[in-house]
């Protein structure tokens, strides 16, 4: 299965490789109007990513999600704790842009992150900010675009895109940086399920490159493609694991007012009826196929 | 119903992607070859002139193979001004008579010349020109295209500390922001008038009903604008834009000599259209 | 449920920008009919017409070629009251919040009965009415800012606005966008009552699959302007060419069954429920395969 061997093979690299982002007990608190320190945003948080690695965050309205992902690339700084990327504190201001150009941000409104009133202009304006040299320019646009799924589009003024094509131009916009990891902050909730689907599908052709991902989602349909899930609730990682582990645990979600994929939990419940049946599938693929293994041995 | 649909008329713009030789020319050269013209089609006094100014405009609109009532519709909102126009200067141009001059009628305070009727019908051939030629710049050319001309031209004020590609950045900013806040102003009024809400309605003087009718336009969009703002920076900031820091530039000049002879032909021909001693 | 068409749609068109080189059209003949007191979604992908279907009903955009007629009022006639239509039908559009102006729910509500003239007594009724509708405690809420509100509550204040008009027909456009899981799935329950309760006509637009098999009675699917499909939601998920082809995609559930029927066992898509697929699972488990290729051989 899938995710089985990329879990195999993450426990190995582990071992192994150095954490690209270091959260070293990560705490944060919102300023309130007047200055003075409100409700604790994050509590305590540990946390490493690796290079390569496909990770989601998820958690109900308010858990701190959100919060979190912004301390990956310096545009929060914790009020307590440390966050390195690639070795770098985030709290060195003269290594920001460093830190910007190994880990890239793409946010929830395409709207509001496309400055240029062309596709390729857009996506030329990160690597102006970082001084790419002109004439290196066009390739890596061409690139870019291309992963994106934009090629034909390089011409077009963005007001001519749909939602879901005008996130993947702010998408393209910051793998043209050539960034080690992509964090997505609730990059696919505005978007229809084709836009989704084919946002969905640039991800993980970028993460299959090597890119590491780290998505903030509320579809547990799109945390079970990530090779590890990690389920923050009032600001502190309450659970984290390989998606099929974390959605077997639907009680303890549910209690945080978080779902599981309908795959989950049809698996769940032909289990329950059918103990033979693997309670740990993710996905309808997964699903179907465990109807077909079983019904297999049976012919034989 | 295309009351709330006039901002889709501000949203396309107006650029028109064909091809032709006027659309190829380099942006830079463009603007400033149309420049030169529009001010030398204002300075221009002469029948004569103008005649060759409004066939050179013809002549660019066949060149640039855009359809000429394009232009011509620019022209029809304007002509109850430039009537307006026409007959406030027949009747007070008050300049006397020239020499060269010839009274037509002097009746009291009324005194209509030969060189009266040239201000009439120059300024409104002038007019004219000065659409068509303003129309074929913009029909021919993509906004971005323009704002990078101008970038270029306006680089050596670099020289003088003038923050070129900062002033550059904040109009194409604005640009790219038109047609969003258009949408969103458009959604908005749909939005209230599907709640009973009437625009535009109450005469004149009822100015503070009148404004206070757009309060519930204005307070969601200056609201959004905010909001977007703050995502902007954040998003501009993420993709390591830093104020004032050296940045390199994506689109280069790219004028050829095709380029420089076009600017060379309008300079030309602009000055001979102005200072030829045309008879008459 | 009554079988009167309160909205009739037929041969719609309509063209945006006309005699400009931007000419879009955004409908080429769209036929449809809502029955009163029923709760109709309409689907399709970006760009197939469904807003400017939708703005019809309410008069926002007027039919250029083709019959609307809404509660009996032909909206080609130029006598039809406008004002009067449109508090007939409540239009919600996609991201209501974010035309919310007043500094207080209470006020922001109130705005549309007080443009329509009423008198103090109905606007409070109203209002109170509209905030228990959309579950908004009246007392505990009228006086709120507006601005302190929450995502899921300030499009719960939009959706009073528009009821507070005390409209026959609901229209809306994406109503659970942008919201997290939880208020969205409220916000459906509160929809839901409205329908089945107070018995008003709801005519929404939706992307999201899950949501119409919950809400929807009927569903229409456009496709480039033009109605394509038509039909109960088993009907239409079961109808798996006409999800792909025209890129509505599949319900997790319903995908399942697909894959399972692919494989050659023999399941029924109408019934797509969590716990149906669960049990479709286990009775192919318990009973054997039956596959159709099986009893064929």
């Amino acid at each position: 299965m899938r995710a089985k061997s990329s879990l195999a093979s993450m426990g190995v690299d582990r071992m192994e490789r150095q954490p690209l982002i270091r959260a070293e007990d990560v705490s944060f608190q919102y300023k309130g109007d007047l200055g003075e320190k409100v409700i604790p945003a994050l509590n305590q948080i540990r946390l490493d990513i690796y290079p390569g690695e496909y990770v989601a965050i998820i958690g109900r309205n308010g858990s701190g999600k959100s919060t979190l992902s912004k301390h990956f690339n310096g545009i929060l700084q914790p009020s307590r704790g440390d966050v390195w990327v690639d070795g770098w504190n985030t709290k060195e201001k003269s290594r920001l842009q460093e830190i910007r150009k190994k880990v890239g941000m793409v946010f929830q409104n395409p709207d509001n992150q496309i400055i240029a009133t062309t596709v390729e202009d857009d996506v030329a304006f990160g690597l102006e900010n970082i001084q790419v040299p002109p004439e290196e320019m066009d390739e890596r646009i061409d690139a870019a675009l291309r992963l994106a799924g934009l090629s034909s589009m390089r011409r077009r003024a963005p007001y001519h895109l749909s939602e879901g094509q005008k996130q993947r131009l702010a998408i393209a916009g910051v793998i043209a940086m050539r960034p080690a990891c992509l964090v997505l902050d609730e990059a696919t909730s505005r978007l229809d399920t084709y836009g989704r689907r084919e946002l969905l599908r640039v991800i993980r052709r970028l993460n299959e490159g090597g890119m590491a991902i780290v998505t903030v989602t509320h579809h547990m349909s799109e945390a079970a493609e990530a090779d590890r899930v990690i389920v923050l609730d009032e600001g502190s990682i309450v659970l984290q694991g390989p998606p099929r582990e974390v959605f077997q645990k639907q009680a303890f979600l549910q209690e945080r007012q978080l779902d599981v994929p309908a795959a989950s939990r049809i698996a769940g419940m032909v289990h329950e009826r059918c103990p033979s049946f693997r309670p740990d599938l993710i996905d309808s693929d997964e699903v179907a196929g465990e109807v077909r293994r079983l019904i297999g041995e049976g012919e034989k | 119903m295309t009351r709330f649909e006039w901002s889709r008329k501000i949203t396309i713009g107006h650029y028109i992607p064909i091809d032709s030789i006027i659309h190829r020319l380099d942006s830079s050269c463009k603007l400033l070859g149309f420049t030169v013209l529009i001010v030398a089609i204002a300075f221009c006094n002469s029948y004569f002139g103008n005649v060759l100014f409004f066939t050179f405009a013809l002549f660019l609109f066949v060149l640039s193979r855009l359809p000429i009532r394009y232009g011509l519709s620019g022209i029809k909102p304007a002509i109850p001004f430039m009537v307006i126009l026409a007959v406030l200067q027949l009747l007070f141009y008050g300049g006397g008579v020239t020499a060269s001059g010839t009274v037509y009628i002097h009746y009291s305070f009324l005194l209509i010349t030969s060189d009266s009727v040239r201000l009439v019908v120059v300024s409104a051939m002038r007019f004219v020109e000065i659409i068509l030629v303003s129309s074929v710049l913009t029909l021919s050319t993509p906004e971005t295209e323009l704002m990078h001309g101008m970038e270029r031209l306006l680089k050596p004020l670099k020289y003088i500390r003038f923050p070129v590609h900062q002033f550059s950045l904040i109009i194409m900013i604005a640009v790219r922001f038109v047609p969003t806040f258009a949408m969103e102003m458009e959604k908005l009024m749909k939005a209230q008038a599907s709640r009973g809400a009437a625009f535009g309605t109450g005469r004149w003087w009822q100015i503070i009903r009148r404004t206070k009718d757009m309060f519930p336009l204005m307070i969601p969009l200056f609201r959004s604008a905010m909001a977007r703002a703050d995502d902007l920076v954040l998003a501009m900031e993420c993709r390591c834009f830093v104020p004032g820091q050296s940045r390199t530039t994506y689109r280069r000049g790219k004028a050829r000599s095709r380029d420089f002879s076009f600017l060379l032909i309008i300079i030309g021909f602009s000055l001979f259209a102005l200072f030829y001693p045309f008879p008459g | 449920m009554a079988a009167e068409p309160i909205i009739d749609v037929q041969h719609l068109e309509h063209t945006y920008m006309k005699g400009t080189p931007f000419v879009h059209q955004a409908l080429t003949g769209v036929s449809i009919t809502v029955y009163s007191g029923e709760c109709v979604a309409i689907i399709g992908h970006t760009g197939s017409g469904k807003s400017t279907l939708v703005q019809h009903f309410n008069g926002l955009i007027l039919p250029q070629k083709g019959k609307v007629i809404v509660d009996g009022a032909d909206l080609s006639d130029k006598k039809t009251d406008m004002k009067g239509l449109r508090q007939k039908v409540g239009l919600v559009f996609q991201d209501p919040e974010s035309q919310i102006f007043e500094s207080l729910v209470g006020d922001e509500i109130a705005y549309g009965p007080f443009k329509m003239g009423w008198p103090i007594k109905d606007v409070r009724d109203a209002v109170k009415g509209a905030m228990e509708m959309a579950g908004l405690p009246f007392d505990a809420m009228k006086d709120r800012p507006t601005a302190a509100l929450s995502g899921g509550q300030k499009r719960k204040v939009a959706l009073a606005g528009v009821l507070a008009l005390k409209p026959k027909i609901l229209v809306l456009d994406e109503p659970t966008a942008g919201l997290d899981p939880r208020s969205g799935m409220e916000l459906l329950g509160r929809l839901k009552t409205l329908n089945e309760q107070e018995h008003l006509t709801i005519v929404f637009i939706s992307h999201h699959l899950e949501e119409v098999a919950y809400l929807a009675d009927r569903i229409y699917v456009l496709d480039h302007g033009k109605n394509i499909g038509e039909g109960s939601p088993a009907t239409l998920f079961s109808n798996k060419k006409m999800l792909e082809k025209y890129r509505i995609g599949t319900p997790e559930t319903v995908d399942i069954l697909y894959r399972l029927q692919d494989a050659g066992f023999s399941v029924n898509v109408a019934h797509y429920g969590i716990a149906e697929v669960a049990s479709q699972i286990c009775s192919i488990l318990e009973h054997g395969p039956r596959r159709d290729r099986y009893d064929t051989v």
